[in-house]
């Protein structure tokens, strides 16, 4: 099917980009959301309560606060790193969001990814545009002229060096046995089985070096309470604080989505629940966002139950550990795919 | 002392009075080569309030509810330090019923002492769920300390020759009803703690205390019983009915920071068995001494002159008061011997060579309490 | 490895009801000997001020007031300074005429903005001013149970 000439015209373009952006800022909200009742659960409290039932606008009040307190720049930081960070955060998300799908419409066996652009390397894309970030954080804990920021900006470097080649040798595994490195066909690869079941240490090498990516407990020194204060971001006030918080959150939820795209197949419902119009056009959507959500409450529930690496344990784990398993996942596909399974 | 000399790619951080990590603001000045601690020092005195020269100008009955309040979380133990201190200038002897009374109340002010402490420190590694189970486990306890006294943590309890109030009616169930929860709770915490490997990484090994270290430098209580030395003042120098009950003293040999962890867990398992002893061997009788003016209303005490210096075994270590008195109604200086000055003097040796994210494992598992640092 | 953490976090999300309670709303437990703000009995008072002696903080001043709401005669009464009361119950159990007595007033009445509205006179420590404060205290009067 012809896409219609109306979504080729740059007004229409700029709006629906603008629609998207603040859907993304709703869905971080509501991440937050979770977080903030998930880690009340875990510790049989209430959490928020009162703005709204059982505190859904809790985040409306939060951002309304950040807006109006007053800015803050030190005397001694660098002025245009300082404001160029969290922009430079903002925006390498904002990049990856253009070549993620969020979901797919059936219509009559055929399937219409709903994504914002239709790449050929779709995956090296993503990984290479998320990395922006890492430049990102140091850009904010270095222009700070703060010794605790250092600090974290030097444990961020250590971290993030040491994660990105598990990363991506996972990536390249699931490409290919998937055959192709476009992520629209990556995810309808999984028709039958999904690759969680044939790449399981793939899987698991994939998650954790997702979750040090991200910057989640375990793995969040950079910004750990107890000893830096509030790590790289200690000297950010108001909306500043506001766009590095958010930045993380829906760098969360973009992490939950590759996870559900590469290896919990994606949108892929068995044929017959899909054989009407209208269930095809509502229901792959609605049964991928429900992942998503699930691999998400998953990550915060994981936050809040264990404790925290120490540095050099996290390098440790990265090279000694992630690397031969990563390495070991890719002889493994590599011989699965000789086989012609 | 620490030199303020800074060489090539070293840097001073000052982990300062307002920290996230410590209880209480006293500040540690680490000299850091990227994350590596070459020299260190603690400097404290934030805090001070005073409470030697207030109690100076108190008559000695008003003393109890300042000393209540040296350091909020041990409140017993400092009024039995205090009151001990009298009673032995006094001559004033406490009848069976309420030793054994102020011994319970006591070993259960321990009990949540130890309780936040683990927890705590369980916050400080980044568990900060492990926190929250323990403060809701501690309610229970306050809640038995609540329903003796009136209140959850500064009593004003003792009295000179006996206790306030006697217990209330249905505490032995109740407590029966508490323990039995607890003892759950306690083994939980401790299987959650040895099984899970990044908390292990995290404190095996770490900030090693040896012994002829702690006891040059005079630390007490949990970090000292820790590192193999079995000295506890319940068992060297015994005060109350300590010498009819029968109680192990908990140690370990490693000295680390997950011995501390578990020696305290060990001892809130000797405490309840403590207090099960003493609601089973406790005599009837009257709560102060017989045909004396002491009571719940007390006169004004005129204390004959000396000078005597009482210690008791606090949650933190060794609690003593050295009191000298001239024969009026208001003791004429009191010197307070808090527990946790010396362990936090054991801190820069401790921590040389160590990881900045070392640093508040260690400092958290001394169990420090700033406010009996400073006094 | 951390699997017996992440279970009692999951457990704990769905065995584990809450157990903190939502705050006024929820009225709180409080045990029978709970020490809040003193009761006095104007016809049991002598005025002698052992309580004004025995406070720790000075908190308690001994003041001319009405002996009753309909009487003419003034006679000398406690008056506590609310501010700096620590409710260590030492008036309580000095008074040799048992005229102050305890209560668990702790919450409402007592909470003011300013300092000068803590100085709660002999007339509002008798309640014969309302300090609108045994409406909400006391009412959950029972040793509290652990769940």
């Amino acid at each position: 099917m012809e896409l219609p000439e109306i979504l080729f015209n740059p007004l229409v373009r700029g709006i629906l980009g603008v629609c998207l952006m603040g859907a993304i800022f709703l869905g971080a909200m509501a991440a937050v959301w979770f977080e903030r009742k998930l880690s009340a659960d875990v510790q049989q409290r209430y959490g928020p309560m009162r703005v709204g039932p059982h505190g859904i606008f809790q985040l409306v009040a939060d951002a309304i606060k950040l807006f109006t307190k007053e800015d803050i720049i030190p005397k001694n930081a660098d002025r245009l790193l300082f404001v160029a960070a969290p922009i430079m955060m903002m925006g390498s998300v904002f990049l990856v969001l253009v070549a993620l799908p969020f979901g797919a419409i059936i219509i009559n066996g055929d399937t219409y990814p709903i994504a914002a652009t239709d790449m050929d390397i779709s995956i090296l894309y993503i990984e290479a545009v998320s990395a922006i970030s890492i430049i990102g954080i140091f850009m904010v804990a270095y222009s700070s002229n703060n010794k605790y920021s250092l600090l974290g900006a030097f444990r961020n470097f250590a971290r993030m060096i040491g994660y990105e080649v598990p990363l991506g040798i996972s990536i390249v595994s699931v490409a290919i046995m998937a055959g192709s490195l476009n992520i629209v066909e990556i995810a309808q690869a999984q028709s039958p089985l999904w690759f969680i079941f044939k790449q399981p240490i793939g899987f698991i090498v994939f998650f954790i070096a997702l979750m040090a990516d991200m910057g989640r407990l375990p793995f969040d020194q950079n910004e750990s309470e107890e000893e830096l204060i509030a790590g790289w971001i200690t000297e950010y006030t108001g909306m500043r604080f506001g766009l590095g918080f958010f930045a993380e959150y829906i760098h969360l939820i973009l992490g939950s989505m590759l996870v559900v795209l590469l290896f919990l197949g994606g949108w892929n419902l068995p044929a017959l629940l899909t054989s009407n119009n209208i269930l095809g056009i509502i229901l792959p959507t609605v049964f991928f966002l429900l992942k998503v959500v699930l691999v998400m409450l998953f990550i915060i529930m994981l936050r809040w139950s264990v404790p925290r690496f120490r540095i050099d344990q996290v390098v440790d784990i990265s090279w000694k550990k992630l690397l031969p398993l990563a390495i070991l996942n890719l002889g493994w596909v590599i011989a699965l795919g000789l086989l012609g399974v | 002392m620490m030199d303020e000399k800074v060489g090539p790619s070293e840097m001073i951080v000052h982990l300062g009075p307002q920290h996230p990590m410590m209880p209480g603001p006293f500040r540690l000045n680490a000299k850091l080569r990227g994350e590596t601690v070459v020299d260190s020092e603690v400097e404290m005195g934030w805090l001070h309030k005073g409470i030697e020269k207030i109690l100076e100008n108190k008559t000695y009955l008003q003393g109890i509810t300042i000393v209540d309040r040296i350091c909020y979380l041990a409140a017993m133990t400092n009024e039995e330090a205090y009151v001990g201190c009298v009673e032995k200038l006094a001559g004033i002897e406490v009848p069976p019923r309420a030793q054994y009374i102020r011994v319970i109340m006591e070993e259960l002010s321990r009990i949540q002492s130890h309780m936040l402490g683990t927890g705590e420190y369980a916050s400080f590694v980044g568990f900060v769920s492990m926190f929250m189970y323990t403060i809701r486990d501690r309610e229970d306890v306050l809640s038995l300390l609540d329903s003796v006294s009136g209140t959850r943590i500064t009593h004003s309890f003792l009295r000179f020759g006996g206790v306030k109030d006697d217990l209330p009616e249905g505490f032995k169930e109740d407590v029966k009803r508490v323990f039995a929860n607890l003892r759950k709770a306690i083994d939980s915490y401790e299987e959650l703690f040895s099984s899970d490997d990044i908390y292990r990484s995290r404190t095996v090994g770490i900030g090693v205390l040896t012994p002829e270290v702690a006891k040059d430098i005079g630390v007490s209580g949990p970090p000292l019983r820790a590192t193999g030395v079995a000295f506890d003042i319940r068992r060297d120098e015994p005060y109350l009915v300590y010498p009819d009950l029968d109680f192990k003293v908990c140690t370990r040999k490693e000295g680390d920071v997950y011995a501390r962890v578990q020696v305290r867990l060990d001892e809130i398992r000797e405490s309840m068995y403590i207090i099960e002893q003493c609601l089973d061997q406790m005599p009837q009788g009257p709560l102060f001494p017989e045909g004396t003016a002491y009571g719940r209303r007390s006169p004004i005490m005129r204390v004959p002159a000396g000078e005597v210096f009482n210690r008791v075994e606090d949650p933190r270590g060794e609690m003593g008061f050295y009191m000298v008195s001239d024969g009026s109604d208001k003791p004429y200086r009191v010197k307070i011997r808090g527990p946790v000055y010396p362990t936090l003097q054991a801190l820069p040796p401790l921590i040389k060579g160590v990881r900045v994210a070392d640093i508040v494992a260690i400092a958290g598992s001394m169990d420090t309490c700033t406010s009996e640092v400073d006094r | 490895m951390v699997i017996k953490n992440i279970i009692r976090a999951v457990k704990n999300i769905y065995f584990g009801p809450p157990v903190t309670r939502m705050c006024p709303e929820v009225p709180t437990r409080l045990s029978d000997r709970f020490r809040g703000l003193q009761k006095l009995d104007k016809s049991k008072c002598i005025g002698c001020g052992i309580c004004a002696n025995t406070c720790p903080n000075n908190a308690i001043k001994i003041v001319r007031a009405r002996v009753g709401p309909a009487s003419d005669k003034m006679r000398w009464f406690p008056s506590i300074d609310i501010g700096h009361c620590l409710f260590c119950g030492l008036c309580i159990d000095q008074c040799p005429q048992e005229a102050l007595s305890n209560t668990k007033v702790y919450l409402t009445g007592i909470i003011r903005y300013d300092h000068c509205d803590l100085l709660f006179t002999p007339d509002m420590l008798a309640r014969e001013v309302d300090i609108n404060a045994e409406k909400e205290a006391g009412k959950e009067v029972s040793r509290w149970t652990p769940q």
